[in-house]
């Protein structure tokens, strides 16, 4: 990769013949970049109405059914950052992480509609705790995601865990900055894979949505700061900066190794690559965003407010439904680097949509329930009175 | 006036010995050495009129030069209610020194090693925190090689978006030296760097650092602080009266260092080697875990009581003696989790695979665990990771949220009617502190040295159960008073 390339020699050099190679989830009819169907919803708490409306939800989008019946569901879900760090005395799922009840809601409902097997899975900061230890120390009742349909259980994603050896991802065309991913086995044992998000900002991409929660399926085991040289180290330490945002570590050489290092080291230039090369790599067959309570300003306690957009989106395709959770907040899903919320960092919708994930124009996707802009919580007028995160590339987590 | 567990210590390095040994040392001034010989002033007493320092260590040795220059500063300080600990340092005739402590009327000694036979006045053991020991002559046991709390150089107080912060912390190796001579005092020594331009609240800190664990740091000011105290400069002045303030606070509250260290974790061990460095670095990374502990040294086990343990982690790479393994198999038998090394000799019970952790092999003893490390010498945070992960944070006793540089120390009194959360604020930066507690205690409230007055603090009772209590600001060190 030569380093005197524009962004968009980069872009289309990247992107040249991979749409064809693309795997994309089973329901996706598309032949090229594949457009998706986004259903919106109003939903203002996590009360018995959050199952109503994501039934219906699913129902716009085909039915659960068709999807999963019968078959293994991963659903990664985001338990962000350092758990001790609250947003004031806001609870995690009601700022940062996605809500317990929205988890139990999709266990259930995935359930009902015949799953085999449903893995609740995420790499949480730094461990290898399990996740029922991640939620009992938010005082969650975990139990009750565990009784919400038949066969759930859930994986920490962080390292080898219950697998025998990693699962190899390639990215479809070689990638920009790795031409593969080696994660925990769950992304490969599964039938399904779904996206389970948070509506949120984020300091070094702009925004988090159901694109950059996929970022968060890398063991720390290989890409942590104190991953293993040769091979994956057995014990997660530490946070995936030094690989994915900043290049001052190469991942385990047993794992894909960076096509070239002399390409930026930036986050905000690297991380909307990586996910999106994450996104064609392992792509979502269903991504939702959880906006009915959460946190302006960052992905992760600093500055901020817990609001209450009171909204749920689920769709088809990641890149879609990112386009709409952009809507939603108030910001144009078409912007590139320069504008908020990209200021300092490329769009990784735009990425996604180089490297075939999806199309980020909300008129070339079909857009069912709400219309978007009737639910605007304006994200982008509130870092318009706080101003823009700090960063643009120093900080960052999944 | 005796030494005694209510003396109250500061370092007083004063006279020629301390400038020979000073200019044995890089970046020694002629500035410093005119403190030395100011210190040795009787005039320098006024700095410690008025305040709780009852207690001043001074450099000893078998010179007579120093005792001679000393003489004054001791006679005049002995009238005035202070008493004098001889500090000797290096090799030397150490019981010609303590000969000449007693004839120069100080009230102990504090020396490494092994005391002299038939020391006239008490002998405070001034070792490293690894070989800590308690002499029947002294109230008091020192532990030498403390550090001087806060960030360590180049940290981030909030350690990235990510993560906590490392901190310093005397935590660990006090609460060895407490667990080792719990019927002593434990002092403890450590110094600002030399030149260091410390702020009020980095003394605060060293002093609440100490005090929070029911030990005393040895005060010892740097060397500019001194010599702007003797000039009666405003800024020195304010900044050691923060320091006596923190001092003050802890004599206020006496009835803290009463109170015993809680959580259900214990960790049991002869803290000595070639255990001691496990042992220590487990100590220090319990904190970062947020996980409440206690310490139970290896010889008063077997006389211990572990009630209201769920585990207990026996670090030694001694097994134990046979009545000391029947205590813990049956701890574990009864429903408890025992987790041991790997050299443990002929593990009980069936192997327990439904329990897969990444360091210790689980098995089942009677209705309860026995977990066997699978490594020789795991790494300190994975040990106390796995740990963690085996307890289960389901019944935690205590958590704290946004309070990412702070440590914390959980302790009750000994009928458990009362408990205390030591919050200790490393970076001095940071907003509201807040704490889960498990048991329904009826009041809480938070005093400090920084509030003029006790603030009552309100449950928030949580759907799971517990309550969450949203702690204001601190920005050194606070204490949450709960009762039943």
């Amino acid at each position: 990769m030569r380093q005197d390339m524009t962004r968009r020699q980069l872009l289309v050099g990247a992107g040249t013949g991979v749409g064809a190679l693309l795997a994309r989830p089973a329901w996706s009819r598309a032949v090229t970049v594949p457009t998706g169907k986004v259903a919106v919803a109003r939903c203002k708490t996590y009360g018995p109405e959050l199952v109503t409306t994501l039934n219906t939800m699913f129902d716009q989008l085909g039915g659960l059914g068709g999807l999963v019946k019968g078959k293994t569901v991963t659903m990664k879900v985001n338990f962000i950052g350092v758990r001790w760090a609250r947003l004031g005395n806001a609870l995690m799922e009601e700022t940062f992480w996605t809500h317990p009840k929205m988890i139990g809601g999709m266990v259930h409902l995935l359930g009902k509609a015949g799953a085999k097997r449903i893995r609740v899975v995420e790499g949480p900061w730094s461990t290898s705790e399990s996740l029922e230890e991640v939620m009992l120390s938010m005082n969650w009742k975990p139990q009750e995601i565990l009784s919400a349909a038949d066969n759930v259980e859930f994986e920490n994603t962080n390292y080898l865990g219950r697998g025998k050896k990693y699962s190899r991802f390639k990215v479809p065309g070689g990638g920009i900055i790795y031409p593969g991913y080696d994660l925990n086995h769950c992304y490969e044992d599964c039938d399904v894979f779904i996206s389970n998000a948070k509506l949120k900002e984020h300091s070094a991409t702009g925004v988090t949505l159901s694109m950059k929660n996929i970022y968060g399926t890398t063991p720390i085991t290989i890409y942590g700061q104190d991953a293993g040289v040769d091979e994956p180290s057995i014990r997660p330490h530490g946070g995936r900066g030094n690989v994915f945002h900043f290049a001052t570590r190469l991942p385990s050489k047993s794992a894909p190794q960076q096509l070239d290092m002399s390409m930026p080291k930036e986050a905000g230039f690297r991380l909307p690559r990586i996910i999106s090369e994450l996104n064609t790599a392992r792509p979502a067959h269903l991504a939702i965003i959880d906006g009915i309570m959460t946190a302006t300003g960052s992905e992760t306690a600093g500055r901020g407010m817990a609001v209450k957009p009171g909204v749920l989106i689920a769709g088809t395709n990641t890149v879609a439904t990112d386009a709409v959770g952009m809507t939603v907040m108030g910001f144009d899903p078409l912007t590139e680097k320069g504008k908020a919320p990209f200021a300092r960092c490329d769009s990784t919708l735009a990425f996604g949509e180089q490297l075939g994930v999806g199309i980020r124009d909300l008129k070339k996707n079909e857009i069912l329930g709400v219309n978007p802009a009737d639910v605007v919580f304006s994200f982008a007028a509130i870092r318009e009175k706080m101003g823009p995160p700090p960063g643009g590339g120093r900080r960052g987590g999944a | 006036m005796a030494l005694s567990a209510e003396s109250i210590p500061m370092r007083w390095p004063a006279g020629p010995l301390d400038i020979a040994l000073g200019e044995k040392t890089k970046g020694f001034t002629a500035d410093t050495a005119a403190v030395l010989r100011s210190w040795q002033d009787p005039a320098s007493l006024a700095v410690v009129q008025g305040t709780p320092i009852n207690c001043l260590v001074v450099s000893w040795s078998a010179d007579a030069a120093q005792q001679q220059a000393l003489k004054p500063l001791i006679e005049a300080g002995k009238k005035a209610g202070l008493e004098f600990v001889g500090l000797i340092q290096g090799e030397g005739d150490k019981a010609a020194a303590v000969a000449a402590a007693q004839a120069a009327g100080l009230a102990a000694v504090a020396m490494e090693g092994d005391a002299p036979a038939n020391a006239g006045v008490p002998v405070i053991p001034w070792n490293k925190a690894s070989q800590v020991r308690s002499s029947a002559k002294s109230p008091v046991t020192g532990v030498a090689d403390g550090v001087f709390p806060g960030l360590p150089q180049g940290a981030t107080p909030q350690g990235g978006p990510t993560n906590l912060p490392w901190v310093d912390s005397n935590g660990a190796i006090l609460q060895i030296a407490r667990a080792l001579a719990p019927d002593k005092t434990v002092w403890v020594g450590f110094d600002p760097a030399p030149g260091a331009k410390l702020a009020a609240e980095a003394y605060e800190l060293a002093v609440a650092d100490s005090g929070s664990h029911g030990a005393r740091w040895v005060i010892s000011l740097e060397d500019g602080l001194r010599a702007d105290l003797l000039a009666k400069k405003q800024p020195a002045a304010d900044t050691f009266k923060k320091l006596i303030d923190t001092v003050t606070f802890f004599e206020q509250h006496k009835e803290l260092r009463t109170y015993q260290p809680n959580g259900l974790v214990a960790v049991i061990s002869n803290f000595a080697a070639p255990n001691y460095d496990s042992a220590e670095e487990a100590i220090n990374l319990m904190p970062r875990l947020r996980q409440p502990f206690r310490l139970i040294a290896r010889a008063r086990a077997a006389a211990a009581s572990f009630a209201g343990l769920q585990a207990i982690y026996y670090l030694d790479k001694e097994a134990p003696d046979a009545a000391l393994r029947k205590k813990l198999l049956a701890f574990a038998s009864g429903g408890g989790t025992l987790l041991v090394p790997s050299n443990w000799p002929n593990p009980e019970g069936p192997p327990a695979p439904a329990e897969p952790y990444l360091l210790f092999s689980m098995r089942k003893v009677g209705k309860g665990r026995l977990g066997v490390c699978k490594e020789e010498k795991p790494d300190a945070y994975d040990t106390v990771a796995d740990i963690q992960n085996i307890i289960s944070h389901g019944k935690d006793l205590v958590r704290v949220y946004n309070a990412p540089s702070s440590n914390f120390l959980y302790a009750t009194s000994a009928q458990g009617k009362q408990a205390v959360i030591h919050l200790l604020n490393y970076s001095r930066r940071g907003g509201d502190a807040l704490f889960y507690v498990k048991e329904p205690y009826k009041s809480a409230r938070v005093v400090s040295p920084e509030l003029a007055s006790a603030a009552e603090l309100q449950f928030a009772p949580q759907e799971a159960g517990g309550a969450e209590l949203t702690v204001p600001r601190i920005s050194v060190y606070g204490v949450i008073e709960l009762e039943n």
